[in-house]
């Protein structure tokens, strides 16, 4: 069923959730598959991390004592390689926030969840952890590239954002405007861009499709969503079907903006000299647009982006 | 303000003495009585006419010596002393009226007095001279015939000329001596003389005869004279003039008394022409105070009007803010119960979400199991077919049987069996826990119970409990001391939303592990319950606030501030009260008081269906 479960060791998936039924129902389920660990609290679950390093960390969202996401948080200081997947009955939206810009994560799963979506989301998730284990830290300590920094591209209604944002940022980084689709498209294929942060809808469309196809195409493109229309959904979306690097709200928050487009310029530089990390940001196929749509035109426009970005490359 | 109350006794004063001076001015005008006066008129008059009477009988008592005569003059005189007395004293008598009247009045009796005196000497006197007059006259023809006799010595002519003499003398005597004239003594006297002046031709007879004759004729002439001169005393007394002049005094008198009427009547009419003037100034007045008071009625009524208007508008206005004021708090009151309420479903979902999630999977876990179960079931039904029919060979049922029997070890059917009844017994367990959510999600929100309901207190805070039980199980322990409670009349929904928004508040306010201690115990008129926590508490400043709407010590967008004003207007609205105390870092207790019944007041009603809507 599983070939890396065949292939070589057995990976480790750690299952973290204070109901221990979920526990029993997880044992059942990949107990054929993976080295399998549980714990029913957040802290006991820090206590096995200490000592046994794992691939994958699955864990539940509202626990006593220690939310899901303080845990991930707490998971990526202690394990940076493990990934982590946060399974949630209802979350609000600070805790999704949180566990994108805090947490990392690869993906959200709802309670109730189909046993087929969570197995195979795990399985992606031990690929990605077995493949990338070495370059994590190689990237981590590899030299800057030379040749140009790579701009920011931000996408938003408002064109006084990429300004503010260069103002933030200062001159040493380019940031590149876009306020349409089209813009930005053509501003990709024009120019080398490494972040592009964007509102979750430009001109009364969702970028989620973009984003999606985007990274899909060019994982190693980072995105940063900055936005004052949060919502849970979108946000579960961003990140399942788009890994977004962060999402941030607005108002700006000068230190916030600078920290957040700096570390997503890093995460674009690792990409770019780990290729075999991308795995770790492997999306899940956005559902295509309608053909003949000026969407679905787009979207050949993205895919066709491939060979400039090699290029530049 | 004093002499406003002196007012209307000073103008009654003022009013009566106007009256007072209107009588008394009417008074006046009619001092001169006319009856009165033409009575003392008449007196006079009457007075004149007995005066008058008195002269003609005193000349008739000269002129004849009749009784009848005399008693005339005695009646008149007792007449004119009656009037006399009349003008004296009486209704109509004039003394005392005016000095001058006093005056005359007192000359003319005077003369009437002496005029009374000559009328009784003359009479006494008038019997004598009359008497000696008449024998005087009848010695005259006597003497004269004496005379004639005399002289019959002398001629014829002498004869005749003295016998027509003394014929002419006798007569004139006579005559003198009835009616006398003014011609008659000197034609007495003449005849005489021309006697005389044949006397010296004649004998000394005739001249004797003749002086005898003289004589005669003088003492005639002397008593005549006498009566005529007395009786010219007694008519030229000026009883007349000075009857005259006492009513000319009286008239004067009267006249005087008419001006001074006539003044009183000019002051009258001069004084109603004033009181007029005033009668018609306040008039005047009246009319112009009735004008400003129409008006200022006008203005009024049209002020009213307009005010009405106004009111009217202000009502709207007041009403419109009132309707934006209540929509906009039953906005509010409706944006902190979503805001409870996905605060609940968020706790629900998960708690509901959980189970569901495992019982879903065990249900695909079996029944992915169920195609392992029912291969080995085929194998093993195979084996069994085999081993029934005759022509099977032994070969044939020992490979079915050791095929099943593979099949039964690969999937490990022994423990396969055991691990699937696990799951269905947590799937079973899980499905109880969602009905058990489910119904305590009923219980907590009452929608199939009627709005006020008799209701047990303690299963409003079990059912809150279990509602909020994720933001507490684990962490907060949890301490009932729940008294049999009588149930009480209230709405349940409304009561539950008070409890899951104080266990919530208090779950906030325990940071890590804590107690949640709650304790209910029935009072004399209703019920009490405690709620304490061994959260963070609160300052003094705080806790005087926490039921002002609005006020939050949450972060910015993390709460409404509702929640505890709408847990007091509740509690309000139940007639109960709500207290409570803190002690920062030690923790905070509730205390409610609920009464056993509800006041019936529409007030309540509508704030609890605002509240309920």
């Amino acid at each position: 069923m599983n070939e890396s479960a065949a292939t070589t060791s057995r990976a480790r998936v750690l299952f973290v959730d204070d109901e221990p039924r979920v526990l029993t129902t997880m044992r059942m389920l990949f107990r054929n598959h993976y080295e399998l660990h549980f714990a029913e609290s957040g802290a006991r679950a820090l206590d096995f991390l200490k000592s046994t390093p794992v691939d994958v960390i699955v864990s539940d969202q509202r626990m006593p004592g220690m939310t899901g996401i303080e845990l991930l948080r707490a998971a990526r200081e202690l394990n940076p390689d493990a990934m982590r997947i946060l399974l949630t009955g209802y979350s609000d939206l600070n805790a999704i926030i949180g566990s994108i810009n805090e947490g990392e994560i690869f993906r959200f799963v709802n309670k109730p969840w189909s046993n087929e979506d969570l197995t195979q989301t795990v399985a992606r998730a031990v690929t990605a952890a077995r493949v990338s284990a070495d370059a994590t830290r190689a990237g981590d300590t590899a030299p800057p590239t030379q040749g140009a920094a790579p701009g920011i591209l931000v996408v938003d209604d408002d064109p006084r954002v990429p300004a503010q944002i260069q103002a933030i940022l200062g001159a040493e980084i380019r940031v590149l405007g876009a306020t349409s689709m089209d813009d930005a498209v053509s501003t990709l294929e024009r120019e080398r861009i490494g972040v592009v942060v964007s509102d979750t809808r430009i001109q009364d469309h969702a970028v989620i499709g973009l984003i999606s196809t985007l990274k899909q195409h060019h994982p190693e493109l980072v995105t940063v969503i900055l936005t004052e229309r949060a919502d849970a959904g979108t946000a579960i979306d961003l990140i399942n079907q788009g890994q977004i690097y962060r999402f941030i709200t607005k108002p700006l928050h000068e230190s916030q903006c600078k920290i957040t487009v700096t570390s997503a310029l890093r995460q674009h530089q690792r990409l770019r000299q780990a290729p075999q990390l991308l795995q770790r940001y492997e999306v899940v196929a956005a559902p295509e647009p309608a053909v003949a749509s000026t969407a679905g035109k787009l979207m050949d426009r993205i895919r066709s982006l491939r060979s400039v970005v090699k290029r530049l490359m | 303000m004093k002499w406003r109350k002196l007012l209307p006794p000073l103008a009654l004063l003022l009013a009566a003495g106007a009256i007072g001076l209107l009588a008394f001015l009417a008074l006046r005008t009619q001092a001169v009585d006319n009856t009165l006066h033409l009575q003392r008129l008449h007196q006079i008059r009457v007075v004149d006419a007995l005066d008058v009477g008195l002269n003609r009988a005193v000349t008739q008592v000269g002129v004849s010596t009749m009784v009848n005569v005399t008693n005339d003059r005695a009646t008149t005189t007792a007449q004119l002393g009656d009037a006399l007395d009349a003008l004296e004293q009486g209704p109509t008598a004039l003394r005392g009226l005016s000095p001058a009247l006093d005056a005359a009045l007192d000359s003319f009796l005077d003369t009437v007095e002496s005029k009374f005196e000559l009328a009784f000497d003359f009479e006494a006197r008038n019997i004598l001279a009359n008497q000696r007059l008449i024998a005087g006259i009848d010695a005259v023809p006597v003497t004269a015939d004496d005379v004639l006799a005399a002289a019959d010595a002398a001629t014829q002519d002498t004869q005749d000329t003295v016998a027509s003499l003394l014929r002419q003398l006798r007569s004139e005597v006579n005559t003198f001596g009835v009616v006398q004239t003014p011609v008659n003594e000197d034609r007495i006297r003449a005849l005489l003389d021309q006697l005389d002046t044949l006397a010296p031709e004649q004998p000394e007879a005739f001249a004797a005869a003749l002086r005898k004759l003289r004589a005669r004729s003088a003492d005639v002439i002397a008593d005549k004279q006498e009566l005529v001169g007395r009786l010219g005393t007694f008519l030229a007394r000026p009883t007349a003039p000075q009857l005259q002049a006492v009513e000319q005094a009286y008239m004067d008198w009267h006249g005087a008394q008419v001006a001074v009427a006539n003044q009183y009547r000019l002051w009258l009419a001069a004084y109603a022409a004033i009181l007029l003037l005033v009668l018609a100034w306040l008039g005047l007045r009246l009319r112009r105070s009735y004008r400003d008071l129409d008006r200022a009625n006008d203005e009024l009524s049209h002020a009213n009007e307009h005010l009405e208007e106004q009111v009217e508008a202000r009502t709207h206005d007041l009403q419109a803010a009132l309707n934006e004021l209540q929509a906009s708090q039953a906005q509010l009151i409706q944006s902190e119960k979503m805001a409870s309420l996905g605060q609940m479903v968020a706790g629900v979902a998960h708690e509901i979400n959980t189970p569901l999630g495992y019982a879903r999977s065990n249900a695909e876990i079996v029944r992915t199991s169920l195609a392992d179960i029912r291969s080995l079931v085929g194998a093993q039904t195979r084996a069994l077919n085999l081993l029934t029919q005759d022509e099977a060979s032994d070969d044939d049922i020992a490979q079915a049987l050791s095929a099943a029997q593979a099949i039964a070890e690969s999937i490990g059917a022994a423990e396969l069996a055991e691990e699937l009844d696990t799951l269905l017994g947590d799937t079973d367990h899980g499905l109880a826990q969602i009905s058990d959510l489910v119904g305590s999600l009923k219980d907590f929100s009452r929608v199939d119970r009627s709005r006020t309901d008799l209701f047990d207190v303690n299963d409003g805070l079990e059912a809150a409990l279990k509602i909020c039980n994720n933001q507490l199980k684990h962490r907060i322990d949890v301490v009932k001391s729940y008294a049999r409670l009588p149930a009480i009349e209230c709405s349940p929904s409304q009561l539950n939303q008070v409890f899951l928004n104080l266990f919530n508040n208090a779950a906030q306010a325990i940071e890590g592990e804590g107690k949640l201690y709650i304790h209910t115990a029935p009072g004399p008129r209703g019920i009490a319950i405690r709620i304490l926590d061994t959260g963070s508490g609160m300052s003094d400043d705080v806790r005087a606030r926490i039921f002002e709407p609005f006020f939050t010590t949450k972060p910015v967008g993390k709460g409404t501030g509702l929640g505890l004003s709408i847990v007091f207007r509740i509690i309000e609205d139940h007639g109960g009260h709500i207290d409570v105390r803190s002690t920062p870092g030690k923790g905070s207790e509730f205390a409610i008081h609920l009464p056993l019944k509800q006041a019936r007041t529409d007030a309540s009603a509508t704030s609890a269906e605002a509240l309920a809507a």
